[in-house]
This record gives structure tokens, C-alpha cells and sequence, in this order.
């Protein structure tokens, strides 16, 4: 059963603005994509995926438009913004520093 | 940056907030309908609520749901709404109208921003003012020149008075941007000095008491006695440099004065620029007026804010008398927000159970108190609102009670409403709301909901927190209410004491007169020819029994006052206790119904020349100063006169020919003054007042007209400041017309006050009956007399009552101790109105208490039982 629950504060925005960065997706596609790239580890339940949208619509961090997806529905599709692949190369770096240390600590301890 | 960038997106979102929600419903469905199971997509109405709040506006969905839901609340109960909007208002009027006085006289810029001031060290004469004019043409737009505002004698047709006059230069009034309203401004001829042109601008006060109409124009009036022909009337409300606001302007060459010069920067000059520049224009005027010891050193400065009415009655009792107001209507506005934290209280047991279900469906108790305080807003608001209109009525009437004090026609301070009235009243609102909003918003929301949903709505067995609350409302405003009551007796006392008060003399049947020949430029021959001349046309009128005149009669200012020693004796190096100086003519002690004690009055020859031996009639204070228990008639007193600094007694010695008996000269002397009087050969004063005894009594109000008249018809260009009959020359006194002013002040608060304690006990008794009502039935059936019902519901709560009372009869002891120090004729204890006031304020309560009283006896029993 993928989980939602674990997910360190934060890291669900810098999740998101990843998959962004490979290209513009709509909600649903963010989720599926999570999923499926974490092998069905990390799943986004809509009660967090949205939340975490509007924050970075507040941030400035994507953008939204209406778009015809190729099944010809209508999808609100996010696109990151230049602010927004600047704060995910910060969080990125940042999360790759903590990370590193709690590996360094957690093999010498 | 990121921070301005994001709120500017969150406003945006607020701005297409419809559109944005719907993106967002659309968007969510669409993903449910992408997604396999679409039941699997949780409450989509929480999430889009949820993922909303994002944007951070919950709190004004919040109070926007608040308003909404207290605005029903509120029309629900229509009796409650009023109660605390009246009482709001009244609170919260009464400050914002202290307010804006306060405003109008302190705050509010007297003058646009480019109006400033020319300083010099040195005197102007009308030549520098021109050189500094001419030298300043790319600085001012006008550069004006104005005396200082002085009191003359007006007669506008009506009998002559005192009145500000102002004289100014012809570009004055565009210094101001304020050209008359009608007529015309001065003209540069009537400028030059000693042009002598008799032309006059009168204030807009004045000419709606010449009857408002074109036909003023062109109509002359005396000032000082020379004619002057009015060319124009001053804009409304225009004060110019003087405060308040003159009632004639004269063109500068028809007096000679001292002056300053006020001008209007042209437009974008920077104050800097004006200073070099006109500091430039001083140095050249002192290279080409040198002088031994002084420089011109012009600067510029802002128009100041004096006052010319603020002396006071001295010491300080003033100012604090200013104060005292200020702070009495803050009293006001806690007993009405402590009226309505009980009137909350009371609703909200009502409303238990509402808040109870609400609390139990998951409403936070923030959430519930924020409720009830959004409740409290807005009434506050509604009060403010009303209170804002209700206190531009106050103003008006505290102006017209000042009125009296100032000179007929002068134009006071604008103290209308403008933005900082608003802000403050809005400002009053909140502090209110919070003060009275709080404690119940804290206590109804503050135990468990189960208890309120299981208790029954009759059930009044054990009232929690709130109660108690209650109880130190109803005490503290009780307390506040007898603190006001006892305040405004004490002024009342003190007017009553003021009105009664034996000045010494008699008033009534008597008439004063007060001349200044040399404000007309008579010689001291022919001021003393004029006076005489006074006296001897009205002693032949008939009816008149006596005329006599004097240079400090009683209820003027003190003026001259000397030390007086027995002749012979050392000099005393220290200060003693002075004398009112006065010169008189004959019949002065009969003219204030007073009999001379012991020897004679002067004789004609002392009225008309120094000549042979000095003498004086002293008064019954200084004999018993300077001897004892002797009689001091024929003894010889000297005065003493100081000569840089060195006192010495004055020579030749002056026989005491007479004794009369003490006059009061002001109302706040704790013991009558001193005085000795010399005759008018020995000295002569310009401004003198005549005094006449009237033969028949009560006729002296009728014989004003006719004695003003007579007294230009003996000589028409002399200056004549006042007729009037001796009670209004009383009354008119400073202190007096204070109290005056003081007691309606006080009474309006104190009848407040007890309006506010009415209504407020009204309405809790109110509420407790309807509470109760079971109980009563119940008594009712078991055969209860409704008379001990009646007494039972009159007297409980009598208890806090007394508390609040005896508390409120402590603060009103320490209110004595200070309005002591103000008031005339009151002591710190005043057993009558310490007793009257909680009397008062008892009876009251029993009254508000009466109708709810006889509800309760009234109550059906099987109706009430059956209710449940």
C-alpha cells in the first residue's frame, strides 16, 4: 500500500516543483507521476497535492493555465516559474546536504 | 521582496476569487474523473475549502460570516440594539465631542502651510516693512503687517462694549486666501500711516448681528468714539492671526501700533530659502539703520497658537480646570462600556444554549468569543456613529455656554468634524469595544458546553463565572455614576454659592460706565475735564441718586497694587500683603450702598488738585492690618515705592480722613482684599469707571439705553467701553462665568451617567425576572403576596448597590479634595451632596428596578409552569 504519511514537512512542494521541471503537468499527472517515479513508494492523496498547489501559486513558484490535454479533456496545467527552479535548486542542495549528513551519521555512529 | 510579491498575488486571488474557486472545482473535478475510482477523491467541498486557505483569506470569510451572523443576532433583538447603541453613543459622543474642542483649539492647523511669520529683533517701522516687502517679492506672494489684537470701545449702534480689534495692512486677507465676503479689503492708501482714513472690516458674527444685509456696508460705527464706515465684511469663520477671531479690522494708518509681519510664501518656496533670503533683507537694513544695540536678524517662524484668553484666574487653577473635563468624559465612556459588558453578560445567558450547541458542533472558543466580540464591534461602531452626530451637538453647546465668557462678536476656533475626529471616534469604538467586549466574551465561552446543554433554561440554581463578573460591572459603574453625581453638585454648589455670594456692596439699582479717554488721545487735562464733565451731566438725570467714580471698582482686574505702611514706621525689606490702589470721587462708598464707618469722604478741592494735605479713605481690611484694634482714623500712611530694587516710603505722608467698610474684588479671594483710596486731584488714570445709584429699585436694566445715550450726547468721541447695570458687571466676572460653564459641563455628564445607570439596571432586572419567571409562578400558586414579591425583587441586588455606592462616595471625597482647590464657596466635604447624590442614584435604581418589580408579581402561574 503506497503511503502518504512520512513525507518530512516541506518536501511534498520541492517534490512537486521536480516533476514540474520535466514538464508542465496537471494535478492528477503530479500524483501519477510521484507514483509511479518512486516505484508506488510515495503517493499524494488530493488532500495534500492541492493545498501544496495553492502554496506555490502563492509563492509565485508555478503558474497555472487551462490547456486541452490530448485526450481532449480540459486540464489545469502547472508550469514552473524561473523563481520556482531557483527555490527547487535551494531546496534540492539543501535536502542533499541534510541527507548526506544523516547518512555519514547513521553508517559511523 | 518575495513577501510584497506574494501578498500582491494573494490580493490578486481575493480580486478573482469567484473565478479562482472555480478553477479549482473545476480542476479537482476533473481529476476525479481521470482518477479509477472516483469515489476514492475525498470531501471535495473540504478539500477546495483546505487547499483555499492557502491564500491566507480565511479570516475575512471568518468575519465576513461573523458580521453577517451578528447583524441577524442583533436585528432579532431590537430592544437590546438600541439600549447599547444609546448607550454607546452617549459614551463614546461626549468624548469625540471634548475631542474636537480640544482639535479645534490645539490640533487642527490654524493656517495653510506657506502662511509664516517675519521676525525681527528690532521694532518695524511702516518704512523697513516696505523695504522687507520690496526686498521679498520673489519670496511672498504678500507680505502683510498686523498689531496685536487689542480690546476697544465698539458702538455698533447698540451702546458701546469692548471688543478685538485687529489692525492689519490691505493684503492681509490674501495673505489668508481669504478676501472679505463682502465689500472690499483696505486699500494702499488707507495703509499709510497717519492717512487717518476711518474705513473698517467687520467679522462675519458681527455683521449677522447688524442684520446680515447688503445695507451694513456703508453704515458707520464708534470705535474708541471716532466714526468708522464699515467697506466690508470677513469671510465666515476667518480668524487670521488672532485667536478667536477679531470682531473689527481697521486699516493700518488709522491707529498707530506695534505689529508684526505675516506673509504667504509663493507657491513650492521652501521655508529655507525664505530664511536667507529675508536674513539677507535684515542685514541691509541694519547697514542702512545702524543702531548702538540692536540688529534686525530676521527669521522666519510659524504662526504660533496664542491664546489670548488663557491668563486665566492665575495659579494654575486654570489649566487644571481644563483638565478636569478632559478626563470626565473617559469616566463617561467606562460607565457606558461598563453597562454594556453587563447588558452582554446578561444576553448571553440567554444565549447559553446557543453557544452551548454551537460549542458542541466544534465551534472553537475563540471562534465563539470572536463571535461575540464582532457582535460588540459592531454595536460600538453603530455607537460611534451616533455618538459622532450627538457630539457635534455637544460641541455646539459647550461653545454657546463659552460664549458668555468672550466678547460679543469674536469668531471661535472651527471645531467641526475632520479626519481626526473620525479616527479618534473610531479609535473610542475599539478601546470600547474591547473594554466591554472582553470580560463577557471570556466568561460566556468559558466552561464546558455539556453543563449549559443538559441545564435547563429555567434552571438559575448556580450561575458560573459570569455572574460574578456581573457583579463587579454593576459595582464599578455605580461607583463611577455616584463619582459624576457628586462632581457636578459640587459645581452646582459652587455656581449657587458664585450667584449668592455677597459681593460686599449692593447690586442691585446700581449702574457702571467704564470710559478711557486716552484711547482717544486726550491729554490728562482733558480726561480729567471729560470725567468730570461725566459725572456732573449724569447726577442731573433723573432718577439717578448718586454718581461717583473710580479706577479699580470691584469685579475689575486688580491692576495697581501697593504696599502700605503707618507713616514713620521701618520699612519692611521683605514683601507684604498689597493694597488695590484706587483713585475715586466723591459718594464712591454711597454709590455701592455702603455708609462711610467713621470721618469723612473728600472734599471738592481733593477731587480737583494735589494742592494742601495728601489724604486717603482706607478701607476696614488695611486699618486693621496697620493697627490692630486702634482706630486708625487721622493717623498718617505712606506708601512704599521701590527705586531699583531699594524700597523706601514714599513722601509727603497721607492723612486717613476716612473708614469704609471692605469690598470683595473677585470671587476666588479667600479674604477680601485690602484697598485705599486716594481722591482724583491726587492721580490721575485714564480709564476710568463711573458708578450710579439708582433711586427706585429694579429700573437699572431700562436705564442702560438711556445713560449710554446720554453719555455720548456729553461727548461723542470719547471712548466708552461698557454701560451696563452692576448684576451683569457681576456676572460677567471670569471665575464666575467658569463655574458656570464648569456646572452645565458636570451636570450633562452626571445626568448621563444616571441615564446610563437606569438603562443598565433597567435591563438587567429585566432580564433576571424573565429568567425567573418559573419560580415566581411556582411562588404565585403557593400563595405568595405579590407586595412581598414586589419588595423582594425591588431590594435584591441592593446589596452591590451599597457597595457601589460607598465606593463611589469614596472617589467622590478625593474628586473634592481637588475640585477644593477650584471651586468657589465648597468645601472637600459636602454633606449635601455627598447624601444627595447616592440618594439620587438609590432612588433612581429603585425606579429602574420598579417596572421588571411588578412584572414579576404579574406572572400567570399556570402559563409560566406550563412554559417549561
Amino acid at each position: 500500500m503506497p503511503r502518504d504519511a512520512g513525507l518530512p514537512p516541506g518536501t511534498l512542494m520541492m517534490l512537486v516543483l521536480r516533476v514540474l521541471m520535466r514538464q508542465p503537468a496537471h494535478g492528477y499527472a503530479i500524483a501519477q507521476t510521484i507514483r509511479q517515479l518512486s516505484r508506488d513508494e510515495l503517493s499524494v492523496e488530493e488532500g495534500s497535492l492541492y493545498p501544496a498547489l495553492q502554496k506555490l501559486l502563492v509563492k509565485g513558484w508555478v503558474k497555472a493555465a487551462w490547456r486541452e490535454s490530448d485526450s481532449g479533456r480540459q486540464v489545469r496545467e502547472y508550469r514552473i516559474t524561473p523563481s520556482g527552479r531557483r527555490q527547487l535548486d535551494e531546496e534540492m542542495t539543501e535536502y542533499r546536504r541534510m541527507s548526506n549528513a544523516i547518512d555519514v551519521l547513521l553508517k559511523e555512529a | 521582496m518575495t513577501f510584497i510579491g506574494d501578498w500582491l498575488r494573494r490580493l490578486g486571488y481575493l480580486l478573482r476569487r469567484r473565478q479562482m474557486e472555480d478553477d479549482l472545482r473545476r480542476e479537482m473535478e476533473s481529476h476525479r474523473t481521470m482518477m479509477g475510482d472516483p469515489r476514492a477523491f475525498g470531501n471535495t467541498l473540504r478539500l477546495r475549502e483546505e487547499a483555499g486557505d492557502a491564500w491566507g483569506w480565511r479570516w475575512l470569510d471568518d468575519l465576513a460570516q461573523d458580521t453577517r451572523f451578528a447583524l441577524r443576532t442583533l436585528r432579532r433583538s431590537p430592544g437590546f440594539t438600541l439600549t447599547a447603541v444609546v448607550t454607546l453613543a452617549l459614551g463614546i459622543g461626549v468624548n469625540t465631542g471634548m475631542f474636537s474642542l480640544v482639535n479645534g483649539l490645539l490640533l487642527r492647523p490654524l493656517h495653510d502651510d506657506d502662511v509664516v511669520i517675519v521676525d525681527g529683533k528690532r521694532d518695524f517701522t511702516y518704512a523697513t516693512y516696505r523695504d522687507v516687502e520690496e526686498g521679498t517679492t520673489d519670496i511672498f506672494a504678500h507680505l502683510a503687517a498686523a498689531g496685536s489684537p487689542d480690546f476697544l470701545g465698539l458702538d455698533a449702534g447698540d451702546g458701546a462694549r469692548s471688543a478685538l480689534v485687529h489692525i492689519v495692512t490691505a493684503n492681509y486677507f490674501q495673505v489668508f486666501g481669504a478676501p472679505p465676503a463682502h465689500g472690499r479689503a483696505f486699500t494702499t492708501e488707507e495703509d499709510r500711516p497717519g492717512a487717518g482714513i476711518h474705513v473698517a472690516i467687520i467679522s462675519y458674527p458681527l455683521w449677522e448681528q447688524l442684520g446680515a444685509d447688503a445695507s451694513v456696508l456703508g453704515r458707520l460705527i464708534r470705535i474708541n468714539g471716532d466714526q468708522f464706515t464699515i467697506v466690508g465684511v470677513a469671510r465666515e469663520g476667518f480668524q487670521g492671526l488672532s485667536i478667536p477671531g477679531p470682531e473689527v479690522w481697521l486699516p493700518f494708518g488709522a491707529r498707530e501700533t506695534g505689529f508684526t509681519l505675516v506673509g504667504q510664501l509663493r507657491p513650492g518656496t521652501p521655508v529655507e530659502r525664505a530664511a536667507a533670503a529675508v536674513a539677507t533683507v535684515g542685514r541691509r537694513l541694519d547697514q542702512a539703520l545702524p543702531s548702538a544695540d540692536k540688529t534686525y536678524s530676521l527669521t522666519i517662524d510659524r504662526p504660533g497658537r496664542r491664546l489670548l484668553f488663557m491668563q486665566g484666574p492665575g495659579n494654575g487653577t486654570g489649566s487644571l480646570l481644563a483638565l478636569l473635563p478632559m478626563l470626565m468624559p473617559g469616566v463617561v465612556l467606562l460607565v457606558a462600556c461598563l453597562n454594556l459588558a453587563d447588558l452582554l453578560l446578561a444576553r448571553g445567558h440567554v444565549r447559553r444554549q446557543e453557544l452551548a450547541v454551537r460549542s458542541s458542533l466544534g465551534g472553537g472558543r475563540w471562534r465563539l468569543a470572536r463571535q461575540i466580540l464582532t457582535e460588540g464591534l459592531l454595536l460600538a461602531l453603530a455607537g460611534g456613529a451616533v455618538g459622532l452626530w450627538l457630539s457635534t451637538w455637544a460641541t455646539k453647546s459647550l461653545l454657546a455656554s463659552v460664549r458668555p465668557l468672550l466678547p460679543v462678536a469674536v469668531t471661535l476656533p472651527d471645531v467641526s468634524i475632520d479626519w481626526r475626529v473620525l479616527l479618534v471616534t473610531v479609535a473610542f469604538s475599539l478601546v470600547a469595544t474591547l473594554v466591554f467586549g472582553v470580560a463577557p466574551a471570556l466568561a460566556l465561552t468559558r466552561r464546558a458546553a455539556a453543563a449549559d446543554l443538559k441545564r435547563h433554561a429555567g434552571d438559575e440554581g448556580h450561575r458560573p463565572g459570569g455572574i460574578r463578573i456581573g457583579k463587579t460591572l454593576v459595582i464599578g459603574q455605580i461607583a463611577l455614576s455616584v463619582l459624576l453625581l457628586a462632581s457636578g453638585g459640587l459645581f452646582l454648589m459652587s455656581v449657587v454659592s458664585a450667584g449668592t455670594a455677597d459681593p460686599g456692596f449692593r447690586l442691585d439699582g446700581g449702574l457702571v460706565v467704564q470710559v478711557d479717554p486716552g484711547l482717544a488721545g486726550y491729554t490728562e487735562a482733558q480726561g480729567r475735564q471729560a470725567h468730570l464733565a461725566l459725572i456732573e451731566r449724569l447726577r442731573a438725570v433723573p432718577g439717578v441718586e448718586a454718581v461717583s467714580i473710580g479706577s479699580r471698582p470691584p469685579f475689575t482686574s486688580i491692576g495697581d497694587s501697593r504696599d502700605v505702611v503707618p507713616a514713620g514706621t521701618p520699612v519692611p525689606q521683605s514683601d507684604i500683603p498689597g493694597s488695590v490702589f484706587s483713585v475715586i470721587g466723591r459718594d464712591y462708598a454711597r454709590t455701592l450702598g455702603l455708609p462711610m464707618l467713621r470721618g469723612r469722604d473728600f472734599t471738592d478741592a481733593e477731587l480737583l488738585s494735589s494742592a494742601g494735605e495728601r489724604v486717603a479713605i482706607i478701607d476696614t481690611e488695611l486699618a486693621e492690618q496697620l493697627w490692630p484694634g486702634e482706630d486708625a482714623l487721622g493717623r498718617l500712611i505712606q506708601f512704599i515705592a521701590v527705586v531699583d530694587g531699594v524700597r523706601s516710603a514714599e513722601n509727603p505722608p497721607l492723612r486717613v480722613v476716612g473708614i469704609m467698610p471692605s469690598v470683595k474684588h473677585s470671587l476666588g479671594e479667600p479674604r477680601p482684599y485690602k484697598h485705599v483710596y486716594v481722591p482724583l486731584g491726587q492721580h490721575y488714570e485714564s480709564a476710568m469707571t463711573l458708578q450710579l445709584r439708582l433711586a427706585g429699585e429694579g429700573g437699572e436694566r431700562a436705564m442702560v439705553g438711556t445713560i449710554a445715550r446720554i453719555v455720548r450726547d456729553v461727548d461723542e468721541r470719547l471712548p466708552v467701553l461698557r454701560v451696563a447695570t452692576w448684576q451683569d458687571h457681576f456676572d460677567a466676572d471670569l471665575e464666575a462665568s467658569l463655574y458656570r460653564v464648569g456646572a452645565g459641563v458636570f451636570s450633562a455628564f452626571a445626568g448621563i451617567a444616571l441615564l446610563l445607570a437606569v438603562l443598565g439596571i433597567y435591563g438587567v432586572k429585566s432580564y433576571v425576572v424573565s429568567r425567573r419567571t418559573r419560580e415566581f409562578g411556582i411562588r404565585i400558586a403557593i400563595g405568595a403576596q405579590p407586595r412581598a414579591l414586589l419588595r423582594q425583587v425591588l431590594l435584591e441586588g441592593s446589596r452591590i448597590t451599597m457597595i457601589g455606592i460607598a465606593i463611589g462616595l469614596l472617589l467622590a471625597l478625593g474628586a473634592g479634595q481637588v475640585l477644593q482647590g477650584i471651586l468657589y464657596g465648597v468645601n472637600a466635604v459636602e454633606p449635601i451632596v455627598l447624601i444627595a447624590a447616592p440618594l439620587i442614584l438609590f432612588a433612581s435604581s429603585v425606579l429602574a428596578s420598579f417596572v421588571p418589580a411588578l412584572r414579576a408579581t404579574r406572572v400567570n402561574p399556570t402559563v409560566a409552569l406550563r412554559a417549561e
